[in-house]
């Protein structure tokens, strides 16, 4: 279905146009890879919003991507179970091995890296998020092998 | 009933308010900083803290509803601690660049900050930092000064409708931006600078050149763009108008002003301006003193009169000047000069429009407020879009939807876009089929009420389409909708715009639309693109209308002029606008005087207006700059512009509104002024010292306005009828073309162009307006996706344009407010305008304008 479609439909499940906002903003950033001015005018046509209107609500929230991003997206740990296990030392081999640093995509667009508070896996310390796969007891040679799978 | 008692003082409500309205009506101020009267309630600043008794913690006065029995205390240590907090955290992050802010000496949080501190903050850290925006060329906004009342953000969605600008980001990383983040692209009112506290928002057109206290003068008049008439202040300094205000609660725009009239005023002090009085010598405009023009002008028009009589001259009135201008050209043809060859480009279609509408329903009929839009619950819309036509008037359609109203509109619904309900748009000349099934659905719906015997017995034998027959223009789904949506409407209002006047057939639609409007008991407004289209109708700028709107055929009053006047009525109706122009291309014509209009920019066919003007003896041309028509004027006396004069206009709603000269130099003289002045050089008795006695003259001779003051006048309610007589009985006689036809198709693949009304101009008064220009410099033909895409365009592209009679290169711009099949060019540019292409003819019935020859080829430019 197509991305408006898509819109249209979920925007039948709520009582206004402004309350089917949110998981529209969701279907958009997931067809475009973030939430690019293309992205909002999408919605904003798709629900009959005004655009500033849906950047306005798109940028308050902190997890939708404002910037464009890699083809997969890790989400690493740093709190303090994670850190405790090593994950600070991850975050420096991510940037030795593909020059890759937190917040950033790497030059070929493959991995953007984003730093985590807390996934709620600290018996399993260090974990991260690929896309939406749940990985878990990294270290430094696994973590690559894990990653190698993401193309 | 409820009872409250504010700081000690016992206050009754009739209705619970909120705590800030009450204690504003016993004349207690409580501090704000995010309300702001008219907007929504946002409670987002908290300096509004007030104390409650039995509620354990501060209250916001401006959310907070009262209840009966409530006691409240507004100005205790406890708030005054609060707000001073508040405003502490608001300059955590505001730069205090107070010197070299414009808004300094104005602002809200300057001065909450003067009266509860704090005198010093306790934050330590950096400041954020925003670089300042130029992205616009009008408006500057400085986000670092921002205080987050979110006025503006609620100001543009809620009164404009414009939805331009949102916050972005969150905390200390939220800032007002518009949607591209650089550049406004917004309908440009202004109106989130009027609401703005601080200077976050600010206009570029002074900035650094001025400091509020810097105003040495105030004069409150009336807008000179369109036919609203909105209220404004012009803030003087010397004869400098540093800006143009609106002020709440002030006029029927309570506060609100558009573009043009917010940013247009710059046009007054442009360097083109004509200054002294020319006279073509051996071919050149040559500089003259007054008295050497004012004896020319006497002397020729004594020739020309002596030796062709006086019907052989003829005069254009004009929709930007005042009533008292007005009145006096009207007065100078038919007393001085003997010759009701008095006419204006209200013909184009404004008068015919209302003139009809009369014929229908009865003298008056338009006289509607424009504030009371808003409460209906219904607008119809055809004819063209009120929100860059009348763009005042357009907000409260919009506001029409905002309160749970239904609008329909025929064509597309350009400015309305997220404001209707049906929009029915079909190609532009099928309006008429359109209209046609929507009254025979309707009348299905709806009774005849046997009021207006005439009507409906037209009503009963029009011709209505078969399903068949429309459904080369329209689903018949879509009549059907907007049909429901018409007849659930209790309280409508029927907006007309001049498109409806300008096509063949124009009195069949002009009909339709009567009928429906009949049917479904709706007030009428006739969209008016000048200041005073309807004053020259009222003055008696017509060749058949006396003033007063009395008409000249009848000897009664005819009679009554002569006696209160001691001066004959030359009894033949004079020659309209287009008769005019044939008569001056057939040598019937010798000499037109033209006050305030540039006739070959603002008519079709320009060679043949062109050529017309130049068969004439003599050409006088009163303007305030030098046009494409006075350039060709054998005399040219430069005028007051209409912030340098002081008058009357009377606007679409026929509300007569005061006009006041801000600038007290002025290049040029008043147009009144000159045609007294002319008056007297040619004999004539009148002795008009002041604009007052103009205007004394108007009331003892006019029934209309008899008796009515410029003190009743500035009070602002100065409405149809004031206290005159209008005429009665004059409805029941008119004529419908093609009453049993149907329009004939035009060919689907072809072009039309159109002519576009765009916001940000006014006929070609706004090219002298270097604001205005900074939005809109350049005429673009403004083409349809669709066909764009059809013709392989994109936008920008550059394509040639031609009709019959033109061809001309031309940049584009695809819109989705022009409809597929059509182009739309504006008629503001002198190289390239919308005239230049077409011919036209004139409507048989209407005795309108029917434009001709738009039929157009577009080829890019390779
Ligand atoms: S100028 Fe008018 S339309 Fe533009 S952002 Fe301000 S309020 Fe909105
Ligand atoms: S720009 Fe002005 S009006 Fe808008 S939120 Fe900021 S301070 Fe308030
Ligand atoms: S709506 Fe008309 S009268 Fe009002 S400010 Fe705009 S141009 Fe002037
Ligand atoms: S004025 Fe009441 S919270 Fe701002």
């Amino acid at each position: 279905m197509a991305l408006v479609d898509e819109i249209r439909e979920i925007g039948r499940k709520y009582p206004d146009r402004r309350g089917a906002l949110l998981p529209s903003l969701y279907l958009a950033q997931k067809e475009y890879g973030w939430l690019s001015q293309e992205a909002y005018e999408t919605v904003s046509e798709a629900l009959n919003l005004p655009p500033a209107t849906v950047k306005g609500v798109a940028t308050f929230y902190a997890m939708y991507r404002k910037k464009p991003m890699g083809r997969h997206l890790i989400q690493l740990c740093t709190n303090v179970a994670c850190m405790v296990m090593g994950a600070e030392r991850l975050v420096d081999l991510l940037k030795e091995r593909y020059g890759l640093e937190p917040g950033g995509t790497t030059e070929d667009g493959r991995f953007s890296l984003v730093i985590m508070e807390c996934i709620g896996a600290c018996d399993r310390a260090p974990a991260m998020l690929v896309d939406t796969d749940f990985h878990s007891d990294l270290n430094e040679t696994n973590i690559f092998e894990i990653l190698e799978k993401y193309k | 009933m409820l009872k409250v008692t504010i700081n000690g003082i016992e206050i009754e409500l009739e209705k619970p308010v909120t705590v800030l309205e009450a204690a504003k009506q016993a004349g207690i101020k409580i501090p704000t900083l995010c309300h702001f009267d008219g907007l929504p309630p946002f409670g987002g600043c908290r300096l509004c803290l007030v104390e409650v008794e039995k509620l354990p913690k501060l209250q916001t006065a401006c959310t907070l509803m009262t209840t009966d029995g409530m006691v409240v205390r507004t100005e205790t240590a406890q708030i005054k601690a609060a707000r001073r907090a508040m405003l502490e955290f608001l300059l955590i992050n505001h730069p205090l660049d107070c010197p070299y802010c414009d808004k300094a000496g104005e602002c809200e949080l300057q001065d909450l900050v003067a009266i509860y501190g704090p005198e010093a903050g306790r934050f330590a850290e950096g400041k954020r930092t925003h670089p300042e925006s130029f992205d616009d060329p009008i408006i500057v906004r400085n986000m670092e000064r921002c205080v987050l009342c979110t006025r503006c953000v609620r100001m543009c969605d809620e009164l404009q409708g414009a939805f331009a600008i949102t916050v972005t980001g969150r905390g200390s990383h939220s800032f007002v931006e518009p949607f591209t983040g650089g550049k406004y692209n917004c309908e440009y009112c202004g109106n989130c600078l009027t609401v703005c506290p601080v200077g976050a928002i600010m206009s570029r057109l002074h900035r650094h050149s001025y400091r509020p206290w810097y105003v040495e003068r105030e004069v409150q008049t009336t807008c000179g763009f369109c036919g609203v008439g909105c209220t404004m202040i012009l803030q003087m300094r010397e004869e400098h108008i540093i800006r143009s205000i609106p002020r709440m609660g002030l006029g029927l725009n309570k506060g609100l002003l558009c573009v043009r009239g917010r940013f247009g005023y710059d046009f007054v002090e442009s360097t083109e301006r004509l200054s002294t009085p020319l006279i073509n010598k051996n071919g050149q405009l040559q500089p003259v003193s007054w008295p050497e023009a004012y004896e020319y002008i006497a002397n020729r028009l004594k020739e020309i009169k002596e030796k062709h009589g006086a019907d052989a001259i003829g005069a254009i009135a004009s929709g930007r000047c005042t009533n008292e201008d007005n009145y006096m050209l009207q007065r100078f043809m038919r007393f001085v000069i003997g010759t009701n060859n008095i006419d204006s480009l209200a013909r184009l279609s404004y008068a015919p429009t209302v003139s009809y509408l009369e014929s229908i329903f009865g003298q008056g009929i338009t006289a509607n407020l424009i504030p009371g839009i808003a409460n209906s619950d219904g607008a119809l819309v055809v004819g063209g879009d009120p929100t860059t036509i009348n763009p005042i008037l357009g907000l409260q359609i919009r506001a029409i939807r905002k309160n749970a109203g239904k609008v329909v509109v025929i064509g597309p619904p350009g400015g309305l876009k997220r404001f209707v309900t049906n929009a029915l748009i079909t190609d532009p000349y099928s309006e008429e089929m359109v209209l046609a099934a929507v009254l025979g659905r309707l009348s299905e719906e709806k009774e005849l009420r046997g009021e207006l015997p005439r009507l409906e017995e037209k009503i009963r034998a029009v011709k209505i389409p078969s399903q068949d027959e429309l459904s080369d223009a329209i689903e018949v789904d879509e009549i059907n909708a907007a049909v429901d949506t018409l007849k659930g409407m209790e309280n409508p209002v029927v907006i007309i715009g001049p498109e409806i006047a300008m096509q063949k057939r124009s009195s069949k639609r002009l009909f339709l639309i009567a009928a429906i409007a009949y049917l479904i008991n709706a007030r009428l407004f006739v969209l008016s693109e000048r200041p005073n289209l309807q004053g020259l109708m009222d003055m008696g700028c017509e060749p058949h209308m006396l003033p007063g709107g009395r008409p000249l055929e009848f000897e009664m009053f005819r009679h009554k002029m002569e006696e209160s006047l001691g001066k004959k009525v030359p009894e033949s109706k004079g020659m309209n606008l287009f008769e005019m122009l044939d008569a001056a291309q057939d040598g019937q014509l010798k000499a037109l005087y033209v006050m305030g209009e540039n006739l070959i920019q603002s008519l079709p066919n320009r060679e043949k207006v062109e050529s017309a003007l130049k068969s004439l003896e003599l050409l006088i041309v009163q303007d305030i700059y030098l046009t494409e028509t006075s350039r060709l004027a054998d005399v040219v006396l430069p005028a007051s512009s209409w912030s340098e004069k002081d008058g009357t206009f009377t606007n679409l709603e026929r509300r007569l509104q005061s006009v006041r000269a801000a600038r007290t130099v002025s290049p040029g003289r008043a147009d009144w002024q000159i045609i007294a002045d002319i008056s007297s050089q040619m004999g004539d008795s009148g002795k008009f010292s002041s604009v007052e006695s103009v205007w004394e003259e108007i009331i003892h001779i006019s029934p209309l306005h008899a008796g009515l003051s410029y003190e009743d006048i500035a009070k602002g309610n100065a409405l149809w009828p004031y206290h005159g007589e209008p005429l009665r009985g004059v409805e029941g006689e008119f004529d419908v073309e093609g009453i049993d036809s149907l329009p004939e198709k035009r060919d689907k693949e072809a072009f039309y162009i159109q002519l576009q009304r765009p916001l940000y101009h006014s006929g070609s008064t706004s090219r002298h307006s270097r604001a205005l220009l900074s939005i809109m410099g350049e005429p673009l033909v403004m083409i349809n996706p669709s066909s764009a895409e059809r013709l392989s365009l994109k936008d920008g592209d550059k394509v040639v344009v031609s009709s019959d009679i033109h061809r001309a290169e031309a940049k584009i711009k695809l819109s989705e407010d022009v409809r597929a099949g059509e182009v739309a060019l504006c008629n503001t540019f002198s190289g390239l305008n919308f005239m230049q292409f077409v011919d036209y003819e004139v409507s048989p019935v209407l005795g309108c304008i029917v434009i001709t020859k738009n039929n157009v080829n577009i080829e890019k430019v390779t």
